[in-house]
């Protein structure tokens, strides 16, 4: 792309401009048509889980099935069971904690290497550069992974769901990108003039003007942590407390009544979960990702294109 | 992506307005002066190195008889007999071809139905419903696979919502979320659900970048919406779909191992095994060490060559691919 072409501006005017014809009525309905259709084949099943979670059991034997779009009544059992203590407070409270620790120890190696190998002209930074971005084009596959977290004696121990993940070289990337675009040299260079270190230039200078890809950011490692589930069925299958997608799955195999599904001793004096309690569960895995996700949305196609295009 | 172009252009673009005299100075001298930011880089390249190549160096178990009673040094080199093994396997080449069936559904459906939405998105003039209707898409993207597989059963499933309407209607349940006949549909179908919108955000920056002044002079010249749309706006996205075309084929052997291992009970293994799934239940859950590492290693060597060939081709194209030759 040229230069030219990096204009970060998504929006145009609402209006349609003068030398654009009006489209026929049918072309326009079409239209209207099938971006509702995909709106609704979204919301419709995340409403349908919210409703299910708020339903009490009498709603849903009325309803007769496992989920539901109106509750008839309400009931917020599910929750109560949730967050009173227990398995699943347990597993929430992991992954809240994996997620925040993680997500902090991702960006501390993220803005470190971002910033360090973003100065032009460093020692070393070019080979260093290569390092990184070898990682695009290779994968060291599962099992030599998988023997090395074995190796540092880290299976079953909750360091093997950050430590392996906790650098993503793409993100990297696109903050590096951003360092060296956005974030005007001659800032950074009368800061030096005014004899500040590195690590005074990057807190006071650097890092303030580029809030909104570290909260873009933050957000990508976050819901990578959040959502974590194949390093947890990899490498801590025999821990107690799982992650709550490995809880979640649980739940959703035991009453799927499908052969030799893992449904887990969390529950094992208990009956099978509810429909509600398992849509409860659901939506507390997706309310933290709804709660951000307005404020960060927004930077999303700035990310981007520094990532993809710009570079 | 980025910065293998990044690396080369503005670094010595920028580089040039320094001082000559910099450039001259000896390492020692240029260690002293940058100490802060090698300090800053080192743990990501710690991290690195543990978590990278480290394990990518284990890979040349691939090539030995390994067990790890023995000392490193003292397991036999076998040459290429594991990847004869694998190919002798009668799970491996059913989950390479099926790892390729997602792949390539994947390529040539939903991608286009990416580009289709944001045409469709960069339509709409109201910037409102614009700004709604990408806010609506792009959430799935951040959910889970535990969770879009469990609100596709909550819905498709058997005991699901669509069954249930059905069962009111006088018909049947649904099963199709357990037949292995429609699970390549509803794989893709859940893979649309979740990535289709994200996709399209990439296309959308592309089609804003486009200059509107093209469009003016094309209308005045008389094309019709569809005209400009050929030669305007197909065009003007052309290097972002190559570039995201190179990266689909590097990754054409990774279909992700969340999605199948999910539904892998409910469906059985003949339709869901793919490679990722094979290399957990055929060689990680059975300590088949060598074996398991050949598996993985024919597959990062393949998407290696595949990247490498896929932008080579585009750059023969004059397309500019993910990296430049410098």
């Amino acid at each position: 792309m040229t230069t030219a072409a990096v204009r970060p501006k998504l929006r145009r005017r609402s209006q349609r401009a003068a030398w654009d014809e009006e489209p026929s009525f049918v072309g326009k309905f079409v239209k209207a048509a099938f971006l509702i259709c995909y709106a609704a084949a979204i919301v419709l099943p995340i409403w349908a889980v919210v409703a299910t979670s708020f339903a009490s059991e009498a709603a849903l034997q009325q309803a007769g099935g496992n989920l539901l779009l109106i509750p008839t009544e309400v009931s917020t059992q599910a929750y109560r069971e949730i967050l009173g203590g227990g398995a699943l407070t347990n597993s929430l409270l992991l992954t809240v904690l994996l997620t925040a620790g993680g997500t902090a120890l991702s960006m501390i190696l993220t803005i470190g290497a971002a910033y360090g190998l973003s100065r032009p002209g460093s020692l070393a930074h070019r080979p260093l550069l290569m390092l990184v971005l070898f990682t695009f084009l290779f994968g060291p596959g599962m099992y030599p992974s998988y023997l090395v977290v074995q190796k540092l004696g880290l299976l079953d121990t909750y360091w093997s769901l950050i430590l392996p993940m906790a650098l993503n070289a793409f993100n990297l990337i696109v903050l590096r990108s951003f360092f060296m675009n956005s974030v005007p040299a001659e800032l950074i260079d009368a800061a030096k003039m005014d004899g500040a270190g590195e690590f005074r230039i990057l807190f006071k200078v650097v890092l303030p003007m580029s809030k909104a890809i570290l909260a873009v950011i933050a957000l990508f490692y976050a819901v990578g942590y959040w959502n974590m589930y194949f390093q947890a069925v990899l490498y801590t299958p025999g821990l107690e407390t799982q992650p709550i997608q490995v809880v979640l799955q649980r739940m959703l195999m035991s009453t799927q009544g499908m052969p030799g599904a893992d449904i887990g001793q969390y529950q094992a004096a208990e009956a099978a979960p509810t429909a509600a309690l398992k849509m409860a569960v659901v939506v507390c895995t997706i309310v933290p990702i709804v709660i951000m996700y307005p404020f960060i949305q927004k930077h999303f196609t700035k990310a981007i294109i520094t990532g993809a295009i710009k570079g | 992506m980025t910065a293998l172009q990044t690396s080369a252009p503005p670094a010595s673009g920028r580089a040039g307005g320094r001082p000559d005299f910099k450039r001259k100075r000896t390492v020692k001298q240029r260690l002293r002066h940058d100490w802060p930011l090698l300090l800053m880089t080192a743990p990501a390249l710690a991290q690195l190195a543990v978590f990278f190549y480290w394990p990518s160096s284990w890979n040349i178990i691939a090539f030995m008889d390994y067990s790890p009673y023995r000392g490193f040094w003292e397991n036999p080199f076998v040459g290429f007999a594991w990847f004869e093994r694998l190919f002798s396997d009668p799970y491996f080449v059913p989950a390479l071809l099926n790892t390729l069936k997602f792949s390539a559904l994947n390529l040539v459906f939903l991608f286009p139905l990416s580009i289709a939405l944001a045409l469709i998105m960069h339509s709409v003039v109201s910037t409102k419903v614009r700004s709604v209707f990408q806010s609506i898409v792009y959430l799935p993207y951040f959910f889970s696979w535990v969770l879009v597989v469990t609100i596709f059963v909550q819905v498709l499933g058997a005991d699901g919502l669509a069954s249930n309407w059905l069962l009111g209607f006088g018909g049947d349940r649904l099963d199709i979320m357990s037949d292995p006949g429609t699970f390549t549909f509803l794989a893709w179908l859940q893979w649309a659900w979740k990535d289709a919108g994200w996709g399209m955000i990439i296309f959308l920056a592309a089609l804003a970048s486009i200059n509107p002044s093209l469009y003016e002079a094309a209308a005045v010249d008389g094309a019709g919406r569809w005209r400009r749309m050929w030669h305007i706006t197909i065009p003007g996205i052309r290097p972002v779909i190559v570039l995201l075309l190179i990266l689909h084929i590097g990754n054409i052997l990774t279909v992700g191992f969340e999605q199948y291992q999910l539904q892998r009970e409910a469906v059985g293994y003949q339709t869901t095994e793919v490679l990722d799934t094979f290399v957990y239940y055929r060689a990680i859950l059975t300590s088949q060490y060598s074996f398991g590492t050949a598996a993985g290693l024919f597959k990062g060597v393949i998407g290696l060559i595949l990247i490498l060939v896929a932008n080579n081709v585009a750059h023969r194209l004059g397309e500019q691919g993910i990296y430049q030759k410098s």
